[in-house]
């Protein structure tokens, strides 16, 4: 039987009682053909140091928590076929990113910033059971559908050089989820919105890299979300000069 | 990685954690990967953007200022330096031009009022076309065609 193809996989480590910064550390280990990034680093904890720490779950490109940088690029590690890469493949905590212990990121900060998007449906007055259910067309579906993939994965905010420079910018992946809520007809919310999103540090920080989009796993086009709403903002913007204070939408 | 490369103010919770952290550290391989080299580069246009704003005002200056003025500043547009700055800013500006049109799209809703957006390629295309035509009609003119 042939011997299985090894690969090294540097990983960074960092354990925040010991380390004064984080350091590399590689391991040779045998993998399939098969194999996703993730598959290595379960198997270097599994077999060759427990102590390593990373986050994972669904397998499946569902759930949003094994993003990490894979040489230089961040990607959802369960999604990143091994095979993609050399027989050296470096893998980093998301950039732009805390590190609270080897790849595991601080995401406390984005959770703030999700926060503040609202990204959730806002009425003026709650519907009545009464008053039936709250119709909506495909085609209405269909205006934010696209944004609404989002997996809250994190792998735009580590793309985005403008987070590194603006510590204050919403972000990607925050903005196109207020954006999506904007669009939503079941939603009254968009003037709350827009104020946080007009703010310092709202979508006009945002100087239109691309990258976000670029490493979207889910193809929600982050760049494009917030290019929209500049636009909406600036039309309703423009709207409120004219008419009454409240009636533009 | 190596956290001696740069580190940034990123992404911090607004209270620490109760763990200590390694601080943030910029996007990989910027700017010199993917899109980064052409975010940069497009970045740049606003120097030739700024620099022509200035000879503009330099030239409305001049031509209130009289004849004499405005022939000098026409000599002076003669010098090579000034020849091999316009044509850098011209092609420069140009590309500018052409890869915000080709980014238009993505700004635009799937539905503009009551109508479903145009294709992409259609949107590109119609915002090109209409800046060479621009251009070479400006061109014509300025070379004194009509």
């Amino acid at each position: 039987m042939a011997e299985p193809k090894k690969k090294t996989i540097v990983v960074t480590r960092f354990d925040p009682d010991k380390d004064e910064a984080p350091r590399q550390q590689s391991y040779e280990i045998p993998v399939e053909p098969d194999w996703k990034v993730l598959d290595a680093l379960n198997y270097i904890k599994d077999h060759v140091d427990p102590t390593l720490s990373h986050r994972w779950s669904c397998r499946m490109a569902v759930c949003g928590s094994c993003g990490m940088n894979v040489d230089g690029e961040p990607k959802l590690t369960c999604k990143d076929a091994l095979s993609n890469h050399g027989d050296t493949v470096e893998v980093t905590p998301l950039a732009n990113f805390p590190v609270v212990r080897d790849l595991v990121v601080e995401i406390e900060g984005f959770m703030e910033k999700f926060q503040k998007v609202k990204p959730f449906i806002l009425r003026a007055k709650e519907l009545a059971v009464d008053d039936g259910p709250t119709r909506q067309s495909p085609a209405e579906l269909d205006d934010f559908r696209q944004f609404s993939m989002c997996i809250n994965c994190m792998l735009c905010y580590s793309a985005c050089p403008v987070i590194s420079t603006e510590p204050d910018f919403l972000g990607p992946a925050a903005i196109a989820l207020g954006h999506r809520y904007n669009l939503d007809t079941r939603d009254q919310g968009q003037a709350e919105r827009n104020k946080v999103f007009r703010e310092d540090g709202g979508i006009f920080a945002c100087s239109y890299a691309g990258e976000c989009s670029e490493v979207c796993p889910k193809h929600v086009d982050p760049s494009g979300a917030i290019q929209q709403a500049k636009l909406g903002n600036v039309i309703d913007w423009l709207t409120g000069l004219v008419l009454r204070r409240g009636d533009a939408r | 990685m190596s956290h001696s490369t740069p580190i940034v103010d990123a992404m911090k919770p607004s209270r620490p954690g109760a763990t200590r952290t390694a601080p943030p550290r910029p996007p990989d391989g910027f700017p010199s990967r993917g899109n980064y080299r052409a975010y940069i580069a497009f970045g740049f246009g606003g120097f030739f953007l700024f620099t022509v704003s200035l000879l503009v005002l330099r030239s409305v200056w001049a031509l209130g200022n009289g004849e004499a003025a405005w022939n000098r500043l026409q000599t002076s547009f003669q010098n090579p330096i000034y020849v091999l700055f316009h044509a850098l800013a011209f092609l420069w500006l140009s590309w500018f031009i052409l890869r915000l049109f080709r980014l238009f799209p993505a700004t635009q809703p799937k539905r503009i009022g009551p109508f479903q957006r145009p294709p992409d390629a259609l949107m590109v295309a119609g915002l090109s076309g209409a800046f060479v035509v621009v251009t070479l009609v400006v061109a014509a003119i300025l070379w004194g065609a009509f």
